[in-house]
């Protein structure tokens, strides 16, 4: 749950106050706490002053803080102050946009998974409450804004918490009702007529589960007369690896392997609640990839949607299958501007990446440059990595129009992934998102909350505000 | 080695002969050669529906004409031709004439620099590691022993060719290097060869264990303690722009000299993990492990053969890793050049030992331009772009653009990786100013994070060529085996941005 924000001039109810300050510029009254912690107001440093009638939290921020300043020293105020029911963020110094950084930063960082625990500890406070001061001029609009990105990363990270057993395809399109509330058109593609459209690869993906495959499309009309922008979301509701199973450590994480398509649905959310001009779906392919008897096999040649057949040598590459069949029923049926694909894809981007970046890869240099900007200023960076023709020749198939990933170690799996992919963009700008080491962190840090980040969300949204809302694009 | 030779462009009387065909069925000597053949050469076009595609062949055996015979290769179009893809063309019939003892290549529809070009893709093709292989029939060896390319202009062919042939040398010089078997390649072997540039004007400077111990190369020393076989580091130094320094004292040239460019090569010449040992299965392929300094070997030929007006150092780390009683122990701390200590978590992440010391230490002694490491550092980068990109980590984005660029024109592909503080964090150590492993996530990342920790302020890019200094196919211009990768990529990266220009103090 993430906490509330609730934007004022003051908060008699707040438990402590936090203060933003600058390299150098610590505060008056607040000057002999902070030499004695040696505290400046350097980014990433705190003061938390106790003697006081209210607890104060100084946080640094640097000489000259950008967006992610504003954010990362929100965030530690949240980290320090996890357990305090209700704080001030003191921002009557800043403009509205720094206003509203900072308490994105907070908020996120304040988000704590719902638990299932059946008896909380009673004693554990939370933070709840956050209330943002500040009287600046267009901090209603700012908030606006910024709270419908907010909205759409809780949303992404809820669904990616879920656990598998209640979060299956048709669990996740449940969860899809505060979309709906906002203004989102929602469809879904069931059994039948996922076999009359073709879907071939996401009904072999999803045949080994009770709980069947289902394609998700989300429509935001707009207020602009143009194609819209599609995002592609690998949802697989769990992902046991089929017949080629995973190894039994660390499995139970792959009940988020559905975070790209939350990560979407969290995106169309945002774009709805802020009320984004620009057209804009979503296309979820969600499935889980179990292990039954009428489980597809390795060997098994599918046939998907573009009419492309492919061999399966690893029945856990599941998700670019899911992807081929989204991509291309997005293309044929909703004729969109570009797409963007975000998917936990593969372990191979984690090994090159780690989790700091995401992998990015496109057929379109420039949406890849617009995608890798608006991810910087989100504070959810990605890296471009390349398709080569080695990457795509590996994936020829002696029986089959190209096989969907290699066997063997050390093979680069995300740009064979990648490659496979493009296969079916038929020439539609692209970018593809391998998030796979971005959906959940481990570890807490002063800026991330541990488990599901929702990764993807707001760079979707600032990519969108940045390049598709312009009346007259075509 | 193949002699490529240039000649009066003819039609040849015997021998086998090469047309490089392009998309309109057109070619130097193909009228001739048809006319001289009674039509068996547009006939045979016909039969094996060749249409001049770049990359395919046709062969036709005895056409008469008193030819062996005519092996046509696609260009493509004419107009489009780059030196990379006449290259290719040489490489692409080269192995259609191995029954020949002699060949001519008839070029004269390209320009003498192209056609100098498609001898230089003849040769690297021709490349063959054979020297062990003692029961080899005679006719199972390929004959071919000189190509004859015939062009309008034989004297400006032969103009263009002497630096290429220089590049050519400075190939076959690495891929020897890196082929050789570690029971034959040990550093001090490895120092030799090296020391053998002498002979094409290189200065070449040999340090040994006593001298590496009192200038206190602490990480290399503690990467070949397990060995039998001694350390070296080998300085390599060409002096194209200034001349050689006069023996003034040390001190006194670094402020009177301009700076030079400076690139260090890992060379383990094998590498068994230590006692972190490797799995068996593979382990094979440790003898290249040493191919980053193989490649800087062959780099400092080709400039010195070509006669590169331009000032640089190649210094190579040569050590061997191995198990044993006096070798290095996971937990160990060891005390590099540049002070900083290091906690050794993994005795197998032996490579950034070895750099970390060589590129502090050029870097104090000879204040670089810029230092260019190569190093087939971690199975990490070939996860990550597998066998056609080197990737790439640079601290200055100038040079990082100008040796993608370079990677563009050569063939030799970089992409690059990133650079983050984010990444440097998880090398902090509990007990030494940072330790040697990560996890696996990031790893090449966090490998370059901590050599970045030992270039100071340096203008530097690491190359991390674990996925590309052997390859397991043929290639147009490379067989299978070591592919020298590096040399003409930064070979070009000199002669385009670095030589005979004023240097910049």
């Amino acid at each position: 749950m993430t906490p509330r924000v609730r934007i004022g001039a003051s908060a008699p109810k707040a438990a402590a106050r936090v203060m933003p300050v600058r390299e150098g510029r610590v505060p008056f009254g607040f000057t002999e706490a902070a030499a004695a912690s040696g505290f400046t107001g350097a980014s990433g440093s705190a003061c938390d002053v106790l003697g006081g009638a209210t607890r104060v939290l100084l946080v640094g921020l640097g000489a000259v803080p950008d967006e992610e300043g504003f954010r990362s020293a929100g965030a530690l105020a949240a980290a320090r102050l996890c357990k305090v029911p209700r704080i001030a963020l003191d921002a009557t110094a800043l403009l509205a946009e720094e206003a509203a950084a900072f308490a994105l930063g907070a908020a996120l960082r304040g988000w704590q998974p719902d638990g299932y625990a059946s008896r909380p500890d009673p004693e554990a406070g939370r933070l709840a409450t956050i209330d943002l001061l500040s009287t600046a001029p267009g901090i209603e609009a700012a908030w606006h804004v910024t709270s419908a990105a907010l909205a759409g990363a809780s949303l992404a990270r809820d669904l990616v918490t879920e656990p598998s057993a209640t979060l299956t395809p048709d669990g996740f399109i449940a969860r899809l009702v505060p979309l709906a509330r906002a203004g989102v058109q929602i469809s879904v593609l069931r059994r039948k007529e996922l076999e009359r459209e073709g879907l071939g690869c996401l009904l072999a993906v999803g045949r080994g589960s009770v709980h069947r495959p289902r394609l998700v499309v989300l429509r935001l009309p707009g207020a602009i007369e143009a194609p819209p922008v599609a995002f592609i979301g690998k949802g697989i509701t769990f992902d046991t690896g089929g017949i080629c199973i995973k190894p039994a450590d660390k499995m139970w994480e792959m009940r988020a392997d559905m975070a790209g398509a939350a990560a979407c649905a969290g995106a169309m959310l945002s774009l709805a609640l802020r009320g984004s001009p620009s057209p804009a779906v979503a296309v979820l392919a969600l499935a889980e990839n179990a292990i039954g008897a009428d489980s597809y096999r390795p060997g098994d040649v599918l046939r998907s949607h573009s009419g492309k057949t492919v061999e399966v040598v690893d029945t856990d590459a599941e998700g670019r299958l899911v992807l081929a069949d989204a991509m291309s029923y997005a293309i044929q049926k909703l004729r969109p501007a570009a797409l963007i694909d975000l998917a936990t894809l593969t372990g191979s981007i984690i090994t090159a990446l780690g989790h700091e970046m995401a992998g990015m890869f496109t057929n379109d240099p420039a949406l890849a440059a617009h995608t890798a900007a608006a991810g910087r200023q989100v504070g959810e960076p990605v890296w471009r990595m390349p398709i080569s023709e080695a990457h795509r020749s590996d994936l020829d198939s002696d029986i089959a129009d190209l096989r969907h990933c290699t066997s063997g170690k050390f093979q680069p799996d995300a740009c064979h992934a990648a490659a496979f992919l493009r296969e079916f963009t038929h020439d539609c700008p692209w970018v593809h998102l391998d998030i796979a080491g971005m959906d959940s962190r481990e570890t807490a840090d002063d800026r991330h909350a541990a488990g599901a980040t929702g990764f993807g969300v707001r760079l979707l949204d600032r990519l969108v505000a940045q390049h598709f809302e312009d009346p007259h694009r075509a | 080695m193949l002699e490529i030779s240039f000649a009066k462009q003819a039609l040849p009387k015997t021998g086998a002969l090469v047309l490089l065909v392009d998309d309109q069925l057109a070619a130097d000597q193909l009228e001739a050669t048809d006319e001289a053949t009674g039509g068996a050469i547009t006939r045979a076009f016909a039969a094996a529906e060749f249409k001049g595609k770049p990359g395919s062949t046709c062969v036709i055996l005895a056409p008469g004409a008193g030819l062996s015979r005519v092996v046509a290769v696609g260009i493509g179009k004419t107009e489009a031709l780059t030196a990379k893809l006449a290259e290719e063309a040489g490489g692409h019939a080269l192995p259609l004439l191995s029954r020949d003892t002699h060949a001519s290549l008839a070029a004269g529809g390209l320009s003498e620099e192209l056609a100098a070009h498609v001898g230089l893709g003849a040769l690297l093709r021709s490349y063959r590691f054979d020297r062990y292989r003692t029961t080899e029939k005679a006719e199972d060896k390929p004959k071919l022993a000189s190509l004859a390319v015939l062009v309008a202009h034989p004297s400006a062919a032969k103009e263009a060719w002497t630096p290429l042939k220089a590049i050519g040398d400075g190939v076959v010089l690495t891929r020897d290097l890196v082929s050789e078997p570690a029971n034959i390649l040990s550093p001090a072997v490895m120092a030799e060869r090296c020391q053998a540039l002498e002979a094409l004007g290189l200065k070449v400077e040999v340090l040994g264990p006593k001298e590496l111990t009192k200038l206190g190369f602490g990480a290399l020393l503690g990467v070949s303690q397990g060995s039998a076989n001694e350390p070296r580091v080998v300085a390599m130094h060409w002096y194209g722009a200034s001349g050689e320094p006069t023996k003034a004292k040390k001190g006194a040239k670094a402020t009177a000299r301009p700076a030079p460019l400076a690139f260090i090569g890992k060379g383990v010449t094998f590498d068994t993990g230590g006692i972190s040992i490797k799995p068996a299965a593979g382990m094979e392929d440790m003898k290249w492990d040493m191919g980053g300094a193989g490649t800087v070997v062959g780099l400092m030929a080709a400039l010195a053969g070509r006669q590169a007006k331009v000032d640089v150092i190649g210094v190579v780390g040569l050590v061997e890793n191995m198990p044993s009683g006096t070798a290095q122990r996971p937990g160990d701390v060891v005390t590099s050049y540049s002070g900083q200590t290091i906690e050794v978590l993994n005795t197998d992440a032996e490579g950034r030992l070895v750099l970390a010391d060589v590129l502090a230490w050029t870097a104090k002694e000879y204040q670089p331009r810029f230092m260019i490491d190569l190093a087939t550092l971690t199975g990490a980068m070939i996860v990550s772009l597998g066998h056609e990109y080197a990737g790439f980590f640079s601290n200055d984005d100038t040079l990082a653009q100008q040796l993608f660029a370079a990677g563009e024109t050569t063939g030799e592909l970089l992409w690059r990786m990133p650079l983050a503080d984010s990444y440097d964090k998880q090398l902090k150590s509990e007990i030494a100013d940072m330790k040697n492993i990560t996890g696996r996530p990031g790893s090449a990342i966090t490998a370059a994070q901590f050599i970045k920790r030992f270039v100071g302020e340096t203008p530097w890019a690491h190359l991390d060529v674990a996925g590309v200094v052997w390859s397991s196919k043929d290639a147009a211009t490379i067989p299978k085996g070591a592919t020298a990768y590096g040399v003409r990529l930064l070979d070009r990266l000199v002669a385009e941005h670095f030589e005979g220009v004023s240097p910049t103090p």
